[in-house]
């Protein structure tokens, strides 16, 4: 808004009444609901006090009973350990394949388009089918795994504590990786030939070409695609709630599934919202970079 | 391959084409086994289901897994919400996303860039947070275990998705189209009614589609909100079927491949739509 034009008092209140009604809408779903759900954490609101209406207000006691339970660390631990080895795999997969299908050949478009198909799936379809396809006995991927002598021993995908976790990861990074290389590629398309025509001349192998041309030029693209990785990673739910439900035993537990555990079958609906607290603000921490990023593009 | 016809390049040119679609041709087909899995799945007899080995292409092919989905009266019932709420919420994002839109790319006002940031954050919020209070309220309100609960959560998800991704197409409309359009006795509504939208029309069928794959997939707002089974969609009535089918794994894909059919529909009849306005948003649920 640096050149601020001139602005006839009619055409702003045109503006507003368009963009007044959603704008109310959103307040009123997601303004209101963020406020309430931080009054909630510092309240003892569970089904008794709901039901009689005698919530009081607790101060930090919800926030003290969360950290010192060591559940919650395991909860914070898998969340990291699975946002971390998800961006790690789906961005790395999902560049190769943004390069790739950035190539011109006959079937870049359509192959490209058909990859696309595990994101734009339900999730709770894709947590269905990996619990068909991982499980110990007779499922397909301990079958291939077996017949390509890979493992002698069917892994327990799901029922063992310390593979659970690492089977959500795959499961979740073959979502993540169309989105990374969707991403990707469109920073790719962005980029000029001529740059790369320069470079050729210049006498720069392609190695030199993508270090020193390729990896600068797209480094917005790729900042975007890891925070919004990062959030959309951060706040799973839809394919851990139906693939382990967070267990066994926590191990697969994640920030988003316990707030819901807390609150929806324990019904300590001011301890879900602590919970739902601390994932908030995990998640605004990156959203801040992000915002101030996209906000430099958006605003001209 | 033998198909050097559709290689219309120098031989080196159609040596890398070969190379690089066989290239993609693999990846196609590991990354999408899972999907092709699923569909033979759902079309196994119960005796290749329940045999020890398993068998990659199906020893008999039946349609009774299918068949069983549309007689059961329970899977009509969720698959009736599932459409309803998806279409319910797709309407309330459109009619309230996109006249937002309209204004943040075409008008400037004061205030502007305060709203669009407000629709970029609430574009990341995630549903934990918003489903305790929201679950009290709408309790409050007497709308749990209706169509109206999971469509409105759900909208506020899609009217940040449809306002960042339309925006930049109504930028890009110039001034003098609108000016011609009052000149002929438009108002401001009726020109962005009959004129701005079909306009641009793509990124209009975009975010149309998006939006009911938004309400088709959710589960964690349907599932928190609608606790009685006859109201509950498909995705939040998949633990139920997992019950009665137990280990029947021919029914339980099949229920999956029905849920999956509108995206896959939408993919093979619009896809340039559906990447190009994946692309500008970015944004899923």
């Amino acid at each position: 808004m640096k050149k601020k034009k001139k602005i006839i008092s009619n055409t702003t209140i045109e503006g507003y009444c368009f963009v007044l009604p959603s704008f109310i809408f959103m307040l009123a779903l997601i303004g209101y609901p963020l406020i309430y759900n931080i009054i909630l954490s510092f309240k003892n609101y569970d089904v008794k006090t709901f039901k009689g209406n005698t919530s009081v207000f607790v101060g930090l006691d919800n926030y003290a009973t969360l950290f010192s339970d060591s559940t919650f660390w395991l909860v914070m631990r898998n969340t990291l350990l699975f946002t971390i080895a998800c961006l790690i795999v789906q961005f790395s997969i999902g560049f190769l394949f943004a390069l790739l299908f950035h190539q011109k050949f006959k079937l870049s478009g359509p192959v490209r388009g058909l990859l696309l198909i595990s994101y734009m799936m339900p999730m709770s379809v894709t947590a269905l089918l990996s619990r068909n396809m991982f499980m110990t006995d007779g499922g397909v991927i301990n079958v291939i795994l077996q017949n390509f002598h890979l493992i002698d021993q069917p892994i327990e995908w799901l029922t063992n504590t310390k593979w659970a976790i690492r089977t959500v990861i795959i499961a979740n990074c073959w979502v993540g990786i169309p989105f990374n290389m969707l991403l990707l590629t469109t920073g790719l398309t962005g980029i000029s030939t001529e740059i790369y025509e320069s470079g050729k001349v210049d006498g720069a192998n392609s190695f030199q070409r993508f270090f020193y041309l390729t990896l600068p030029l797209l480094k917005p693209a790729i900042m975007a695609v890891l925070m919004l990785g990062f959030i959309y990673t951060f706040k799973a739910f839809d394919l851990i709630y139906i693939m382990t439900g967070g267990g066994p035993l926590n191990s697969t537990d994640v920030l988003g599934t316990y707030a819901y555990q807390l609150a929806f079958s324990q019904y300590k609906f001011s301890m879900g919202s602590a919970v739902a607290v601390v994932l908030f603000l995990c998640l605004f921490v990156v959203g801040l970079f992000y915002l101030k990023m996209t906000m430099a593009e958006e605003v001209d | 391959m033998g198909k050097n016809k559709i290689f219309t390049g120098t031989p080196r040119e159609n040596r890398k084409d070969i190379v690089l679609c066989l290239i993609a041709f693999l990846i196609a087909i590991v990354f999408l086994f899972p999907i092709y899995w699923m569909a033979i799945t759902s079309i196994k007899v119960d005796t290749d289901i329940f045999s020890k080995t398993l068998s990659f292409i199906p020893r008999a092919v039946t349609l009774d897994p299918w068949i069983e989905q549309f007689t059961d009266a329970a899977f009509l019932t969720s698959l009736r919400n599932s459409t309803l709420i998806a279409l319910f919420s797709m309407t309330i994002s459109l009619v309230l996303g996109i006249p937002a839109a309209y204004a943040m790319g075409k008008y400037r006002i004061p205030g502007g860039n305060i709203i669009l940031l407000v629709f970029l954050v609430t574009q990341m919020m995630p549903a934990s947070l918003l489903l305790t209070p929201l679950y009290l309220t709408f309790s409050r309100a007497g709308i749990l275990n209706s169509y109206l609960a999971p469509a409105l959560a759900v909208a506020s998800g899609s009217i940040p998705f449809i306002v960042i991704t339309l925006r930049p197409y109504f930028k890009t409309i110039p001034k003098s189209l609108d000016e011609a359009a009052r000149i002929d006795g438009c108002n401001a509504f009726s020109s962005f009614i009959r004129i701005m939208i079909p306009t641009i029309k793509t990124g209009s069928i975009t975010v149309l589609v998006i939006s009911f794959l938004h309400g088709w997939n959710d589960l964690v707002y349907s599932m928190t909100f609608n606790v009685n089974a006859d109201m509950r969609p498909l995705t939040a009535n998949i633990y139920k079927f997992m019950d009665k089918y137990g280990t029947k794994w021919n029914s339980i894909m099949a229920y999956g491949a029905i849920l999956v059919l509108p995206v896959i529909l939408a993919f093979v009849f619009l896809q340039k739509y559906i990447v190009g306005g994946l692309t500008a948003g970015a944004v899923k649920e």
